[in-house]
């Protein structure tokens, strides 16, 4: 083994403890947000979710001040629109719910178009707008009442639920 | 010689058309007293009122001295006693005033509100903040134009003053001891221009012969509400004062006395 | 030649000198609230008792109302009353003034009361204690169970008086009461006196009722009730307790508020997603659109000559305010700077609108000038929101949340007011929680 040789190895096993470092960090970060599962300002994790049937989650989440469904939500939804293609007599209300960091007013109006967009999107799913109502609470009924960025986060939904 | 009797017959009739306009009994409404009293013409007062005198200077600002600590402590700071509170939010002009001031004046203590407050001499002599402001922050000047068009009112009357029969000091006085007994009524819009005159006179003692508003009738006219409440205060505020501090001598000069109440600066805050 | 000109000039000195007047000018003076002295009404003899009032203390009683409501302005102290110098029926003959000038009083009132075929009689003067004058006095007729009244009508009067402003005590807040964890909140209509006396709840609880608001010209409110599932505006007589749904929208309706000549309820309807801004007129039921907008448009306010509207928008991506006529053309924003706003109201002065103001995760209560200018924020605190004026212009009233922890505890929503000078922030006391208040006029107007 020459001198050269020597050096790559040295450097090569600084990268390696770097890499296992990173990862450590990493890992941590992931454990703190484990309770939190927020993916930038959305709620990913499964805490307060309930299921319409198996696997079939009855909620999405929504970023601050934001009616966009992400990637999760349309495959919930589309979990949820095949459900009701099934059961084709059930009917639906979309709960729409807002954060308390709002005005009263504006949230209603908030929750109003997240149900919404929910319920635009089933329909593109062939499931009849006369099945699904929607209503809109704002900010009136948290599922976390804790205030912290996290039951925010799991407040900022919309909740489809049976009504026959 | 009729080129000379011409100017002699045209500068008599302008005196006694300028006489007549100055007679008091023409003056109905001292408001519209034209400014003829511009600060050129000085008025030899008994004691320090000569600006150029350096020896007069020197005793002007001893004078002032010893006002200073006495307005202070009869002036309690209405002002900064009332930013005290807590969960008040400064305008967002005022705050970034304070923080340009800070970070660009190399000595900030000078301009201090504190020191600002200590004397309405002090104040006139030195430097108005808001022109350094004004320095600092285009935007600030429009703002002290505006402050400077606010107070010309006044501005010109304090000319007068200097120009009569009071000496600085002895204005001063007068002037701090009214501060200390107008309450100033705080539920008057601090937005209105609000300037209420009264014209005093007094015994020798500085107790009040008469007392009277100049602009009387404004107090009883609909929508004039705030005007009256305004003229209400000072009147009280003068009774309060009695007897007023007044020059041992002199009687004949300040007999008559006009005193004009502006709580705008005040109620700004 | 020259010397005729200098003659002129000396005549002028001369002349000057004999009439100029000297003036000072007087621009500072204390801040300190006006000492007044508040004497009890002085009970007459003759008075005979009513029902369950304590006729004694009615006059003590009176005056303490008096005291509480002027102290709560900030701008009068009422001193206390083991200084009082002069028994309350000659001081309100004729006060010996330089008695109470000692006691540093500046104003005094006084009074007398009595209750007689079931009919109370109260009078009152206003002393200015260093003109040593009367400065106004009124007698009124009443049922005696109106007494509270009668003292805030009084207070009325002498705030008038001494400020050249109308009064607002002689008020009403309507507001939501709150019990119950934070997560299923009872909510119910509430109704009291502008000082917190005589709460009385005007719904069971059973369904969520939000934003009341009242009438500027009676006594009617409008609201937003969850009766049945189906979010709509309501409107409530506080008198009769009648109540109907106003218009018949097929979503929901919201962020209801009058015109200022109490014809038209403005608010918002949900459809789809888009909330826009209606009109409906009470008298002849027509219903119009105002805004046509794909963004939300809500929480709208008349300005006081019914003109133009103010209201909240996010057509520019966030929250902010603009201004239109009231026929929804002519749409200007109003609001530019940091952070994003809400509720904007209308003063009834017409020269301010008062509103709620995010920016870094902290809420303010500010005023602004009606084209958005002069900004001024009065509050700040970690949730607040929904200014509402008082009638005359000088206070707000709104509702504050504080920061809930792990289940909800601590948390606590409560009513408080500020002046708009930004002094002067005071709590309302309310024996539950409460939020969404609404002043109402004078009731004696």
């Amino acid at each position: 083994m020459n001198l050269g040789e020597k050096m790559t190895l040295k450097t090569n096993l600084k990268n390696l403890l770097l890499v296992i470092f990173a990862t450590l960090i990493l890992s941590a970060c992931s454990t703190a947000k484990k309770s939190g599962d927020i993916d930038g300002d959305v709620y990913t994790g499964k805490e307060t979710v309930e299921y319409l049937a198996s696997g079939v989650p009855d909620r999405v989440f929504f970023a601050t001040n934001k009616s966009s469904l992400t990637t999760a939500s349309r495959a919930t939804l589309r979990k949820q629109a095949t459900f009701l293609r099934k059961n084709k007599n059930l009917n639906v209300t979309i709960e729409g719910h807002a954060d308390e960091r709002g005005t009263r007013e504006y949230n209603l109006a908030l929750g109003e178009r997240r149900a919404n967009a929910a319920r635009d999107y089933l329909m593109t799913y062939g499931i009849s707008g006369k099945r699904i109502s929607v209503i809109s609470y704002g900010k009136e009924k948290p599922v976390n009442p804790k205030s912290s960025p996290l039951s925010w986060s799991q407040n900022r939904r919309s909740v489809t639920v049976k009504v026959n | 010689m009729i080129k000379s009797l011409f100017y002699s017959i045209t500068f008599h009739s302008i005196m006694i058309l300028l006489t007549i306009l100055s007679l008091p009994f023409m003056l109905r409404e001292p408001i519209d007293l034209p400014p003829i009293v511009s600060v050129e013409l000085i008025q030899i007062s008994d004691k320090t009122n000569i600006p150029y005198a350096p020896k007069a200077r020197k005793i002007i600002e001893e004078t002032k001295k010893k006002e200073e600590t006495r307005v202070v402590s009869e002036q309690a700071p209405p002002v900064a006693k009332a930013k005290e509170k807590p969960d008040r939010i400064p305008l967002p002009q005022e705050k970034k005033e304070e923080k340009k001031l800070v970070k660009k004046k190399q000595n900030p203590e000078e301009i201090k509100p504190e020191i600002r407050q200590s004397s309405e001499f002090e104040k006139k002599e030195i430097i108005d903040t808001n022109q350094i402001a004004a320095l600092i922050d285009k935007a600030k000047e429009i703002q002290a134009v505006e402050k400077k068009k606010r107070d010309e009112i006044t501005q010109s009357s304090k000319k007068n003053s200097f120009a009569t029969g009071l000496t600085l000091s002895e204005e001063d006085a007068l002037r701090a001891q009214i501060f200390g007994c107008w309450s100033i009524p705080l539920g008057l819009p601090y937005d209105e221009n609000l300037l209420v005159r009264i014209k005093l006179q007094l015994k020798k003692d500085g107790t009040i012969m008469k007392s009277e508003i100049i602009d009387h009738e404004r107090m009883n006219r609909p929508g004039q509400k705030f005007y009256k409440v305004l003229a209400e205060s000072a009147l009280r505020a003068v009774r309060l004062c009695q007897p007023l501090k007044v020059p041992p001598t002199g009687y004949d000069k300040w007999k008559d006395l006009q005193l004009n109440f502006n709580p705008v600066e005040m109620l700004k805050g | 030649m020259r010397i005729f000109f200098y003659i002129i000039l000396f005549n002028l000195i001369l002349i000057n000198r004999s009439y100029s007047l000297i003036e000072v000018d007087i621009t500072r003076g204390n801040l300190d609230p006006l000492p007044i002295a508040v004497s009890p009404l002085h009970v007459d003899i003759k008075s005979e008792g009513y029902k369950d009032i304590k006729i004694k203390e009615l006059g003590d009683n009176i005056s303490k109302i008096i005291e509480r409501n002027f102290k709560s302005t900030g701008l009068f102290n009422p001193l206390k009353k083991d200084a009082f110098v002069q028994k309350p029926d000659i001081a309100h003959l004729k006060p010996r003034f330089e008695d109470w000038r000692l006691i540093k009083a500046q104003a005094l009132v006084t009074g007398k009361l009595l209750i007689k075929n079931e009919k109370l009689k109260v009078e009152f003067r206003l002393w200015d204690l260093t003109a040593s004058k009367e400065m106004t006095a009124l007698a009124f007729t009443t049922t005696p169970s109106n007494w509270r009244r009668v003292a805030h009508i009084i207070s009325d009067k002498i705030y008038e008086r001494l400020t050249g402003e109308e009064g607002y005590f002689d008020t009403r807040i309507i507001f939501v009461a709150e019990s119950g964890p934070k997560n299923q909140r009872v909510k119910k209509l509430a109704i009291m006196d502008q000082d917190g006396a005589n709460v009385k709840y005007l719904t069971l609880g059973n369904e969520l009722v939000l934003t009341p608001r009242f009438n500027p010209t009676n006594q009617m409110v409008t609201y937003m009730s969850y009766f049945r599932n189906m979010p709509r505006v309501y409107l409530l007589d506080i008198e009769t307790g009648t109540q109907e749904v106003v218009g018949n929208f097929p979503g929901m309706t919201f962020a209801p508020r009058f015109s200022p000549d109490g014809k038209k309820i403005i608010m918002s309807f949900a459809k789809d997603g888009n909330s826009d801004i209606y009109t409906m007129n009470l008298e002849t039921r027509v219903v119009e659109r105002i805004t046509d907008h794909s963004s939300i448009d809500t929480s709208p306010s008349f300005s006081p000559d019914g003109k133009y509207i103010a209201f909240n928008s996010d057509r520019s991506g966030l929250q902010q305010l603009y201004v239109m006529r009231s026929d929804g053309s002519n749409v200007k924003r109003i609001t530019f700077g940091k952070g994003i706003y809400g509720t904007p109201v209308w003063s009834p002065r017409g020269d301010l609108i008062a509103f709620t103001k995010m920016h870094k995760g902290r809420f303010y209560i500010g005023v602004m000038r009606t084209d958005g200018s002069g900004e001024r924020l009065l509050t700040e605190n970690y949730y607040q929101e929904a200014p509402s004026w008082s009638p005359n212009g000088r206070v707000l009233v709104f509702y504050r949340e504080t920061k809930a922890g792990e289940k909800g505890k601590g948390f606590s929503a409560k009513l408080w007011s500020i002046d708009i000078t930004g002094y002067n922030e005071r709590k309302l006391s309310t024996k539950t929680d409460a939020s969404d208040p609404s002043w109402s006029s004078l009731l004696s107007k």
